[in-house]
């Protein structure tokens, strides 16, 4: 049997009275891609927030045999900041060897201005594909995307598709978030979610 | 390459990209000490006072057969106030308007009085409403009293050549009556001419004890009309100065509402980036995440700390303040910057995580810092509560270190004190905002 790269275990999270999340168990196993659908407030960031390791459960665990990549649903990275500036604090961070050199790799990658132009003034468009960006530095065989082609063009989400196509065909697993049916067509398997739960309905039953 | 250095480069790089606030953190600090340093050299400067000349003083007066140039012993003893020569109503209005801080007025018949010596002559002293009215009257019976005693001089020098004229004899005027005085000197002479006898020999001893007795007369003039003198012995070590105090809480309120101000939004913005999370991910720790911010508060702390410093100290130096900058205890003084702005920075962390929103943050530092520093000027006696409050805070311990710093002769035991204080609530204030910052994320 093959072994998962990444493994939730009853994981939960409350925010005060309210419960984002109800227990929850999730596998990724080596070229699986999960789509997570549900409505608003389903808990679907949630639930990749915690896989990510980004938000604390409030109780179960994660296993993780393989490196992460998180893109948040709302770009995360330094406003102030040119993009090459962030790929290369970020790479930094991640200790990826001659961050510099990433840095330049991944703006041309995802056609990203190479100025000094701080992030906070791109278009959306180009601040969700340094999110994306920011995401890969760390070359993860994991990747979780939270709704990751909301604001792009049609030739960028195909883009963020064929990484994600790459990334399983490698061995590597998918775990993503959206609301769009039409990208569950990129899903080997569906979760679906509503009022924090795993539910046993089809997506058609969901969005009615 | 560590995290927290990390953070700290790109904090510092995001603060040179926000011009306003960069200016803000440039200009406070010059102002600031510009402010401070004015302050420091208006309290050493000398005060304003007019004075007014109601009983029309001649430019020479003669007092006990010495003559005074009015404008010579004014001179010579308004030392610490500046005097002014105005008319009674020319004084009243700029008294009124704080041009002049008090007068001084010779009333009519001053001289009169002063010249017969029957009589002791009054000054009129009237100041202003002003914080400064203490100080100035302080420094006119200071006046007053170098007056009395440059007239002393005078009377004990017309006593003493009534002295002389008995001692040696000659030719002396006493109230309009010339006369010629025969002298224990000539006496001697003259009995020794005469034929030896009992008689003689009782006079000419006489003579040779009174001549003894007053030749002691001019010291024990001077003793009696200064029982106590003052002698100022050679200045040791430094003096703690107006200058020093008004420094040490410039420098004191900056570090702390710009170390709180800068920490607890960094913060807070690392969850408005949305940075947070990817930070969260295994890359920083969340004590890593506070000490980057701690770092940040302790280097623009220092840098503006350094600024400050120097600047009043140039201020000072100008401006020929009493004291001078100590520019030796600079370096101690910095260490100090650096752990009260590190302590401040950890409070703020943890104000920051908890508003989780930078306008926030800064909002809640701008209004919790006011209190923090009001209660460190609070005195001991004043409002215990208070005092046994601000103990936890670091302003008044970051004021107690740069007084000691700059200007306490043996600084190590003060410094010591204050720098294991901030060491401790920067601590405490650390962990707190580790726990805080948990939230940050959620």
């Amino acid at each position: 049997m093959t072994a998962p790269l990444l493994r939730a275990l009853r994981v939960a999270r409350r925010y005060g009275a309210v419960e984002a999340l109800a227990p929850t168990d999730l596998e990724l196993l080596p070229g699986e891609a999960v789509a997570l659908v549900g409505p608003n407030g389903a808990g679907k960031s949630t639930l990749l927030g915690i896989l990510a390791g980004a938000i604390e459960p409030g109780e179960g665990a994660i296993e993780t045999h393989a490196r992460i990549g998180w893109v948040p649903q709302r770009p995360a990275h330094y406003s102030r900041l040119s993009a090459r500036e962030n790929l290369e604090l970020f790479a930094r961070l991640e200790n990826v060897p001659d961050p510099r050199a990433v840095a330049l790799q991944m703006l041309e990658r995802f056609g990203l201005p190479a100025t000094r132009r701080p992030s906070g003034e791109l278009s959306v468009g180009n601040r969700q594909r340094l999110n994306v960006a920011l995401a890969l530095l760390g070359e993860p065989r994991v990747l979780l995307l939270d709704e990751p082609t909301a604001a792009l063009d049609p030739g960028q989400r195909r883009r963020v598709w064929e990484v994600a196509d790459t990334l399983r065909a490698e061995g590597g697993a998918v775990c993503f978030a959206t609301q769009n049916l039409e990208e569950i067509e990129h899903a080997s398997r569906t979760i679906v979610l509503q009022g924090g739960r795993v539910v046993s309905l089809t997506v058609e039953e969901i969005f009615g | 390459m560590s995290a927290v250095w990390l953070l700290l480069r790109k904090d510092l790089r995001v603060l040179r990209r926000s011009p306003l606030l960069l200016g803000a953190l440039v200009a406070y600090p010059i102002v600031i000490a510009l402010l401070v340093g004015l302050v420091a050299g208006y309290a050493s400067s000398k005060p304003r006072v007019a004075f007014v000349d109601e009983d029309n003083l001649p430019q020479v007066v003669a007092v006990a057969g010495h003559r005074f140039h009015i404008q010579t012993v004014i001179d010579d003893v308004a030392r610490q106030v500046t005097l002014v020569r105005l008319s009674g109503a020319e004084a009243a209005r700029e008294l009124a308007d704080g041009k002049v801080v008090a007068t001084i007025t010779v009333p009519p018949g001053f001289l009169g009085d002063l010249e017969t010596t029957v009589v002791s002559p009054h000054l009129i002293l009237e100041t202003g409403s002003g914080g400064l009215a203490p100080r100035v009257t302080q420094q006119v019976q200071s006046l007053v009293y170098q007056l009395n005693q440059k007239l002393q001089g005078g009377y004990i020098e017309a006593n003493l050549a009534f002295v002389r004229l008995l001692l040696h004899g000659g030719n002396g005027k006493f109230l309009g009556r010339r006369f010629n005085v025969l002298g224990l000197d000539r006496t001697e002479h003259e009995l020794a001419l005469l034929p030896p006898g009992k008689r003689v020999a009782t006079i000419a001893n006489f003579v040779r004890q009174a001549k003894e007795g007053l030749a002691q007369t001019g010291d024990a003039l001077r003793a009696t009309a200064n029982p106590i003198t003052l002698k100022q012995a050679p200045a040791h070590g430094r003096t703690w100065l107006l200058s020093a105090q008004v420094q040490s809480y410039g420098i004191a309120v900056t570090v702390t509402f710009l170390a709180l101000l800068l920490a607890a939004g960094a913060t807070a913005a690392e969850r408005d980036e949305g940075t947070i999370g990817r930070l969260r991910r295994g890359l920083v720790s969340l004590g890593q995440l506070v000490w980057s911010k701690v770092a940040l508060a302790a280097v623009v702390g220092v840098v503006l700390g350094a600024a400050i410093a120097i600047v009043f100290g140039i201020v000072v130096e100008i401006g020929g303040v009493t004291g001078g900058e100590p520019w030796a205890r600079l370096p101690l003084l910095l260490a100090g910057v650096l752990l009260a702005a590190g302590a401040a920075g950890a409070a703020g962390a943890l104000l920051g995580a908890l508003a989780r929103e930078a306008r926030t943050a800064s909002l809640l530092a701008v209004l919790i810092v006011l209190p923090v520093v009001f209660l460190g000027l609070v005195p001991r006696g004043a409002v215990p509560a208070a005092y046994w409050v601000s103990l936890f805070l670091p302003f008044a311990h970051a004021v107690r270190f740069f007084g000691a710093a700059l200007y306490a002769t043996s600084p190590w035991h003060a410094v010591g004190v204050e720098a294991a204080w901030l060491a401790g609530i920067g601590a405490a204030s650390w962990a707190l905002a580790r726990i805080g910052a948990r939230t940050l994320s959620a």
